[in-house]
């Protein structure tokens, strides 16, 4: 199943150990993500996911394991290499994260033009169009400050932004965490959107279990540092795992 | 003693932070038009407060120095004294802490916002490193505009203690101006905004590192101006103590 489209893998994480002082948060994580789908942690705060994406994008180093992002070692480079294999992710933040003193236009244009600093005006804008029209936002928006945007309208700015310079992994911290029921629909739709038009490969953590249930090509779920299952959403509903069936139960339990 | 060492760890960080900074200072790509901004903000926007400040005390000086010269009746070197005074010690401190409680509070505050609601984390994420793209054009702007504020500050002091001097307690123009030619010489300006140069470095980093060492919401991004204000306010005092010790030491 695992290897049911062909599968190329973009990340790879294997064996990942993680302790800070005497917590050893990560104990021993592997996963594959492969290109063109969404991956899905879902886990309750404390379980390590954050951590563990952290690693992914290299804001921390492993105890033990090593993850690869497109046959690149994150973990082994260090200063401008680092640098340089950031520009292959894109990230949208939990709480958006724009640039409240930057417009719509240039918060998304900002990653565009700090890369490509001779980049013409034209060609900035029909990017950053194009990208605002695959999160359903239209030229009206471009002027406006992050502050006089809607909650949707914020992380589909967040998530223009983490595209335009076409990266090969959008990784997303906790992207419906907060978000009244409408708003989470949208940015739901958003990822898929995202993974459609653009056959970007995505990796999403999240406690929200429709959300993951409903964007998920494969899910794993985190339970006290370790993978207490992993596969497609249906094999992890059936999974046995006494927690995993306790923590889907009080969501599926609702439907 | 744990706080002792807190406190020394603080400091190794923020040293740290400096170092680092200081090497962004002269990689590409140089962002002129951030430094342009920023120069306006800390700049431009501090006019009014230092000219005032500093036209007060020119006229506050040229009446302490009056009653104290008037004692042994050398009313004559009002001027060169309050120029003196001015351009060696008042100019340069006082122009500081002006502009640490206009703008080095609105740096921190804004770099902290920027912190704790994850703006910096994503600027790391999209391969710009935020100290180049946030520290860098607030440390230059400052290191050009602490001395040119300096220079206001000694022009409208001197203004002040001219205006008390010959109008308010009728000291003769003629001796007022000649004794300030013959006391100041251009050293002792220069001394003066060599020190404002190096204040403005000092509050540049240590605001900046303030901005990005916060942590929590609203109320961390609070206390880490507070501590910005507080520590480059006695950082300012200990480097001038340091600097004055070097020159009058060397005999300038």
């Amino acid at each position: 199943m695992l290897l049911g489209r062909g599968g190329e893998s973009v990340i790879e994480v294997k064996d990942l150990h993680k302790s800070f002082g005497g917590n050893h948060v990560l104990r021993g994580i592997s996963l594959t993500v492969e290109r063109g789908t969404t991956y899905v942690v879902l886990g309750g705060s404390g379980s390590g996911k954050t951590v563990l994406m952290k690693h992914v994008i290299g804001l921390l180093r492993p105890d033990q394991g090593t993850v690869f992002v497109d046959g690149v070692e994150i973990p082994k480079l260090e200063g401008r290499q680092l640098t340089e294999a950031r520009r292959m992710f894109g990230m949208v933040f939990q709480g958006a994260a724009l640039f409240d003193s930057m417009t719509v236009f240039e918060n998304v244009a900002f990653p565009l033009k700090e890369r490509q600093r001779s980049i013409r005006a034209a060609e900035l804008r029909r990017r950053v169009v194009e990208k605002l029209k695959v999160v359903d936002l239209e030229e009206d928006v471009l002027n406006k400050f992050p502050s006089e945007l809607s909650g949707g309208m914020r992380k589909g700015t967040c998530s223009a932004r983490a595209v335009v310079h076409e990266p090969k992994v959008i990784l997303y911290d906790e992207p419906t965490t907060g978000l009244d029921p409408i708003t989470t629909a949208y940015v739901d739709d958003m990822i898929l959107q995202a993974k459609r038009r653009l056959g970007v490969t995505s990796m999403v953590i999240s406690h929200d279990i429709a959300s993951a249930f409903k964007v998920a090509d494969h899910l794993a779920v985190l339970y006290d540092g370790g993978i207490a299952a992993q596969g497609t959403p249906e094999e992890v509903r059936r999974s046995e795992h006494p927690f995993v069936q306790r923590y889907l139960s009080m969501w599926f339990e609702k439907q | 003693m744990g706080r002792l060492r807190a406190l020394f760890e603080d400091f190794g960080r923020l040293i740290f932070f400096a170092g680092e900074a200081l090497a962004w200072v002269v990689r590409p790509p140089f962002r002129p038009e951030l430094v342009l901004t920023q120069m306006a903000a800390v700049g431009v926007g501090s006019t009014f407060i230092v000219a005032t400040t500093g036209f007060f005390t020119g006229m506050v000086l040229g009446l302490q120095v009056y009653y104290a010269m008037r004692q042994f009746g050398a009313e004559g070197y009002v001027g060169g004294s309050v120029a003196l005074s001015l351009a060696r010690e008042l100019a340069p401190v006082l122009t500081a802490l002006m502009v640490i409680g206009r703008s080095g509070s609105a740096i921190a505050t804004e770099i902290g916002t920027m912190r704790v609601t994850e703006q910096i984390d994503a600027m790391d994420t999209m391969a710009v490193n935020p100290i180049h793209y946030l520290v860098v054009p607030r440390f230059l702007a400052a290191v050009a505009m602490f001395p040119l504020l300096t220079m206001l500050f000694n022009v409208m002091g001197y203004l002040g203690g001219y205006l008390m001097g010959i109008y308010v307690l009728a000291i003769p123009a003629g001796p007022f101006i000649e004794h300030t030619r013959t006391l100041v010489e251009t050293v002792d300006v220069t001394h003066g905004l060599t020190k404002s140069l190096v204040f403005g470095a000092v509050v540049a980093v240590i605001t900046t590192y303030r901005g990005f060492s916060a942590t929590g919401g609203a109320r961390g991004v609070g206390e880490g101006t507070t501590r910005a204000v507080v520590m480059s306010s006695i950082a300012i005092l200990v480097v001038d103590y340091v600097m004055t010790l070097g020159a009058v030491g060397a005999g300038r």
